[in-house]
């Protein structure tokens, strides 16, 4: 693949970059990035991944714009409430880089699409705003070998780390889902749209450094950001060998569907 | 005896982000998530001094206890 006259320009200062150049933009071009959840993590990682000129792109959504999404979820505008997410983002998308190409996904992930669904991408972004889907995602993408970024944010604080194949996993720290109603929701307490914009972008990054193999990646170290106080704080973490996924006596086998709980459920 | 105990995110709501406790000799970690209040089912991450630490450890003078919960808002 030769990249064409407009695409030198068009990626322009991020070819002149050492970690990109000509090479690491054709890696981009051919490169297929998966997003789940279009919402606020996974609207500020749409936006750049399409800037960068990521070549294709999943979405996967079930969920219509509502005006509470607006705050947060950048990709969406007011004229797009009541639109499909898939749609709205999707139109986004075209309008910043007609060159991607973008896969939608109508739905939820379950525990019957996701695996096929994640198959077909090199990266996932988990964009997902509950946990019975961020322990499916890390489920599938350790059956499927996938690298994943998984993030999560609530009030004004984020979590994020990178899965690769042979790593650590969500379940090496966070063994299962906690019990409905003792951890809290977005829409009980709140998120400030910042923290989603900051965390999704970092999780872009991920996606974008691992498909040009540079720098380091976020493997075996959780993130943890506070806005509020301006605190990053790095923990760092080994696979585990009880881990009920990926350690020594796995008590998983197959993908779990757990009951959902999620941020956007309307009183 | 005197430890530290840092709070993060979510855990919040169960204390500040920093105190200093004055708890019994042999005090276990779990002996402090419940005196926090913390239900006894919240995941968390517990760090002594920087160190992945079990629900039995035995807290010692001057030992700083950090505690992360899983966040999944999105």
């Amino acid at each position: 693949m030769r990249l064409t006259n407009e695409q030198i320009e068009r990626y322009s200062r991020q070819i002149i970059l050492k970690e990109v150049g000509g090479k690491g933009q054709e890696k981009l071009l051919n490169s297929k990035v998966l997003v789940i959840g279009a919402g606020g993590l996974g609207s500020p990682a749409l936006l750049y991944l399409a800037s960068a000129g990521v070549g294709t792109i999943g979405i996967v959504d079930g969920d219509k714009v509502d005006i509470t999404n607006l705050q947060r979820q950048i990709i969406h505008f007011t004229e797009d409430v009541n639109k499909e997410k898939i749609y709205s983002a999707k139109e986004k998308i075209a309008k910043i880089n007609p060159h991607v190409r973008v896969i939608t996904y109508n739905t939820k992930v379950n525990a019957s699409n996701i695996r096929e669904i994640v198959r077909e991408f090199d990266f996932i972004i988990d964009g997902t705003d509950n946990f019975p889907a961020k322990f499916l995602i890390n489920d599938a993408c350790f059956f499927e070998k996938k690298p994943f970024s998984h993030g999560g944010i609530l009030r004004f604080q984020g979590q994020t780390f990178t899965y690769l194949p042979e790593n650590a996993c969500y379940r090496c720290i966070f063994d299962s889902p906690p019990p409905k109603g003792v951890v809290p929701t977005c829409s009980e307490a709140g998120i400030i749209g910042v923290m989603a914009g900051l965390l999704g972008v970092i999780q872009a990054s991920e996606a974008i450094k691992y498909i040009l193999s540079a720098g380091q990646l976020l493997t075996n170290k959780l993130l943890f950001v506070d806005l509020l106080n301006i605190e990053f704080r790095t923990i760092n973490f080994k696979k585990n060998k009880n881990c009920p996924l990926c350690g020594e006596n796995p008590k998983i086998k197959d993908l779990i569907d757990y009951e959902t709980e999620i941020c956007d459920l309307k009183n | 005896m005197r430890i530290i105990v840092k709070l993060f995110a979510n855990l919040r709501d169960f204390g500040p982000k920093y105190q200093e406790l004055d708890v019994p000799d042999n005090f276990t970690l779990k002996e402090l998530i419940t005196r926090l209040g913390i239900p006894e089912n919240y995941p968390m991450i517990r760090l002594v001094n920087g160190d992945f630490a079990e629900l039995e450890y035995s807290l010692k003078e001057g030992d700083t206890v950090s505690l992360f919960p899983p966040i999944a808002g999105g």
